[in-house]
């Protein structure tokens, strides 16, 4: 593709210009595409700081929960400030029930959030409750925060009929829901970037939900190295779009090692290089979470435009149910953060001191979201599929092509003569409601 | 990626409209008279090719045609007195089509790489400037943005109509396409969908387009189930399906072949109207053999069929009297994904012999599959071995292309084989 040279975009008539430029002023010491000022020094850079220092980190409370010198926290009241931490405490609870119901081979497959409960729970708590969310698959917690039920998050990790996510047809934690503004997550890493861009854009472009709503949308330091990844950021700040990006930095992606994932200043550093709004902020700190994540989202709707923050914490947990971290990482290592930077004890000791949190109310809560986890557990174990059928619905919206028509009947057929003849599919078939009729009949 | 334009068509365009006030470029819009011919030559048969309607009476009685302007509730009109029709080629065509998607819809976006200024191709030509650049914009050159952005836009129940500047560079886009867009209703259990998402992007070959301006990749996408692969051959062909891609509530990619971007032309009906997905259309009706194709080739296949039945002096040897009667059905299959099986089992069925013709390789192109289906379904039918004529399974090569391509003769050679099996 010959695509014209800058001399005649320049004389260009105004056809050619960028969609949503506001014109950049020039002047004659100028090169034609640049503000940039002329120097005759040879200066090579590489830090975003100018002076050599990295990002610095955005901090509210130490690591007793503590307030810092000059620290301005969000405005909280004592029930909002249960709300948090009751939300903080239900993933870790969650999180050890399936994680053992995985490996007591009742769910296939599983991921925990163990360590990251302030920067989800926190920029749930910060956005607004019909903001656009796309995730990766450790953002489980903003769900709950919304009110997505336990029996909801059973039904997906189960694939029961209840499964209002997928009907039973993706992995466990691949959970979504219309109602909850969450889209439904996909394994394929960052994919859901440059569609949170889209997602903006058709906010901005809707009378009603304009000025109103952002497209929130989060991933890991693993999925920013995707192409996708620099495809979503330039995007959202070419095409003006208010998509607040939330970076998850905790150190691994499976076994790589954050240093093994880049070279620069972590993921904040990449955000001036599109012209977005950064900030670094400590995700084991859910009130700086807080602040953060609400200046950001405010600054999105301003100017319309995304903005990224990036949330450093850490993964306490494997990377999931197939991985076995120690492998890679010592195990006191992992102990020492739980340890020593536990974004769940800091925060609870915040609250200690303001008199809103005492070891009673502890003993309570968690024996309470315990017994609502197991609840809800023992309701999906027990409860089947959806029908057999619903393999071959919703591939495609209106007419059902003839191939997939054809290949329901051919299956119909097969199970038909052979599901009672032959014993893995006896045994599966009473799994699904109805042990598989619709399809014999 | 780095990539060159030599579409010479294209490039003359290109730097001509730059330095073109505005008001002239729109003026071109719907004229042919003024157009230089395509650096490629127009193929022979498409200047005077049987299957393109240039009267407006032909052009209003285009089969399948479904006037969208009708009351679904009210009887239908049979009389198409009072439509009119203009001579278009098929950018101007497709043109029209999105410039009635916008007009009708509030929530339809146009972006891609350069769409704003009219597009490398002129099919975005004025809309910008008709419509505001927050409806018809450019994005960053970025085939796995735009299809991930429309994707997003889609999500939200809105319109997007996608440009990827040139099928060879669908495929950094082939995730968001293939693990995205294809499976986001069936993996939230239908309560998200991207029916709102149509992917533009020309295909096939142009005379000189070398390795990366001249694939044919709908193949691929054959085994995406989920999407929509569709592929127009003329421009009342182009406006009809792709008002009907853009409305499906299924993401579709539509792959419009460049060459006949302007040696194409058609009396089109200005009015909208929609043409049907997944159907295959008889070109001319035969008993006894059936060649199906869909895109250029179509006009390949319309020649050599005529070569067939009234071969010139040189070719006469060639072509044995016995078959210069043999009546040939000819089938565009117009929908790639999902294909119409019916129309070319019914067929085949009748004329006993299949050949079917597409620019793409060999190898696991749309041809295997089709092909496939159809001995499984008429096995007692068949005469004669399906014979495929398609590109060699060799990339694009620039000099080359003559005797890369399925062109008439390689076309009339598998016809007289299969006739004579």
């Amino acid at each position: 593709m010959i695509r014209p040279s800058n001399s005649l975009l320049a004389r260009a008539p105004v056809v050619l210009r960028r969609s949503f430029s506001t014109g950049i002023p020039r002047r004659n010491d100028h090169l034609p595409t640049t503000n940039s000022p002329i120097i005759t020094k040879l200066d090579f850079f590489n830090s975003v700081t100018g002076n050599d220092t990295q990002i610095p980190t955005y901090r509210l409370l130490d690591g007793v929960g503590k307030p810092l010198d000059g620290a301005q926290l969000p405005e909280i009241d004592e029930a909002f400030a249960h709300r948090l931490y009751s939300n903080m405490q239900l993933l870790p609870t969650l999180d050890n029930v399936l994680y053992n119901v995985q490996r007591q081979g009742k769910i296939s497959f599983y991921m925990t959030a163990h360590g990251e409960e302030a920067t989800i729970v926190g920029s749930a708590a910060a956005l607004d409750m019909q903001d656009e969310v796309l995730g990766q698959y450790r953002e489980m917690g903003v769900l709950l925060w919304r009110g997505f039920t336990l029996d909801s998050v059973m039904a997906q990790c189960f694939g029961n009929e209840e499964d209002t996510s997928g009907k039973g047809r993706q992995m466990p934690v691949h959970f979504g829901s219309p109602e909850h503004h969450f889209h439904t997550i996909s394994s394929p890493l960052a994919t859901q970037i440059p569609q949170a861009a889209g997602v903006a854009y058709a906010l901005r472009r809707s009378p009603t939900r304009r000025s109103k709503n952002i497209a929130a949308c989060f991933f890991g330091e693993g999925a920013a190295s995707e192409g996708d990844f620099h495809a979503g950021l330039m995007l959202a700040s070419t095409i003006p779009s208010p998509a607040l990006f939330i970076a998850r930095n905790n150190g691994f992606a499976i076994s790589t090692p954050s240093t093994e994932q880049y070279n620069g200043d972590g993921i904040a550093s990449r955000g001036p290089g599109y012209g977005i709004d950064t900030l670094r902020v400590d995700g084991n700190d859910v009130l700086a979470v807080i602040s953060a994540i609400r200046e950001a989202r405010k600054r999105c709707l301003e100017q319309g435009r995304a903005v990224l923050v990036e949330a450093m914490t850490y993964r306490v947990g494997h990377h999931s149910t197939s991985d076995d971290s120690f492998a890679y990482r010592a195990r006191s290592e992992v102990e020492d953060r739980k340890r020593i930077d536990n974004p769940i004890t800091r925060f609870r000791l915040f609250m200690e001191s303001r008199g809103w949190w005492n070891n009673d109310a502890e003993t309570e809560l968690k024996a309470r979201l315990k017994a609502d986890v197991m609840k809800a557990f023992k309701r999906a174990e027990t409860m089947k599929r959806a029908e057999l059928g619903e393999l071959f619905t919703d591939v495609y919206g209106g007419q059902e092509p003839w191939n997939i028509k054809e290949q329901r009947q051919e299956l119909s057929r097969l199970v038909k003569k052979y599901g009672t003849i032959w014993e893995p599919w006896q045994k599966e078939l009473s799994k699904f409601r109805n042990n598989g009729q619709d399809l014999m009949k | 990626m780095n990539i060159l334009k030599p579409t010479s068509s294209a490039r003359l365009i290109a730097s001509r409209c730059i330095t073109l006030p505005l008001s002239v470029a729109q003026r071109r819009t719907n004229s042919t008279a003024v157009e230089p011919p395509p650096a490629g030559g127009h193929l022979p048969s498409v200047a005077t090719s049987e299957h393109l309607r240039t009267r407006r009476e032909a052009a209003l009685r285009t089969p399948g045609i479904k006037w969208a302007d009708e009351d679904d509730t009210s009887p239908p009109r049979t009389i198409v007195g009072g439509r009119e029709t203009r001579k278009m080629n098929t950018y101007q065509a497709i043109r029209d089509a999105m410039s009635i998607a916008l007009a009708k819809d509030e929530n339809a976006v146009v972006f891609g790489e350069d769409v704003a200024f009219g597009g490398v191709f002129r099919c975005t030509m004025g809309l910008a400037e008709e419509f505001g650049k927050e409806r018809v914009f450019n994005t960053p050159l970025t085939e796995q943005g735009i299809a991930g952005f429309g994707i997003g836009l889609a999500l939200m129940g809105h319109t997007a109509i996608a440009e990827i500047q040139f099928a060879d560079y669908i495929y950094p886009a082939f995730d968001q396409l293939v693990n995205e867009a294809a499976k986001i209703r069936y993996r939230s259990g239908g309560s998200y969908n991207v029916g709102g998402l149509t992917v533009r992007t020309p295909t096939m070959s142009v005379g000189h387009g070398g390795l990366y301006h001249s694939q044919s990749p709908e193949g691929f996408f054959m085994g995406a189930t989920g999407l929509k692969v569709v592929i127009p051959r003329s421009p009342i062909q182009a406006k009809g399906l792709l008002l009907s891609s853009i409305r499906d509530p299924n993401p579709v990619i539509f792959m419009e072949p460049k060459i006949l971007y302007r040696s194409a032309v058609e009396q089109v009906p200005i009015d909208d109207f929609e043409l049907p997905l997944g159907q295959a259309e008889v070109l001319t009706s035969g008993n006894d053999l059936t060649v199906l194709t869909w895109g250029t080739p179509v006009y390949h296949c319309e020649t050599a069929i005529h070569m067939l039945n009234s071969p010139s002096p040189p070719l006469e040897t060639v072509v044995p009297k016995a078959l210069r009667q043999a009546k040939v059905e000819l089938i565009d299959l117009r929908s790639i994904l999902p294909w119409d099986i019916e129309t070319v089992v019914q067929s085949v069925s009748r004329t006993g012999r299949l050949v079917i013709v597409h620019e793409a390789g060999m190898t696991a192109g749309a041809g295997a599959e089709i092909s496939a289906e159809i001995q499984k379904r008429c096995f007692l039918k068949l005469n004669a071995p399906v014979k495929r004529v398609t590109g060699w399974d060799t990339p694009v090569a620039l000099q080359f292309e003559k005797f890369h391509i399925p062109d008439a003769i390689r076309i009339l050679d598998a016809m007289v084989e299969t006739l004579t099996y």
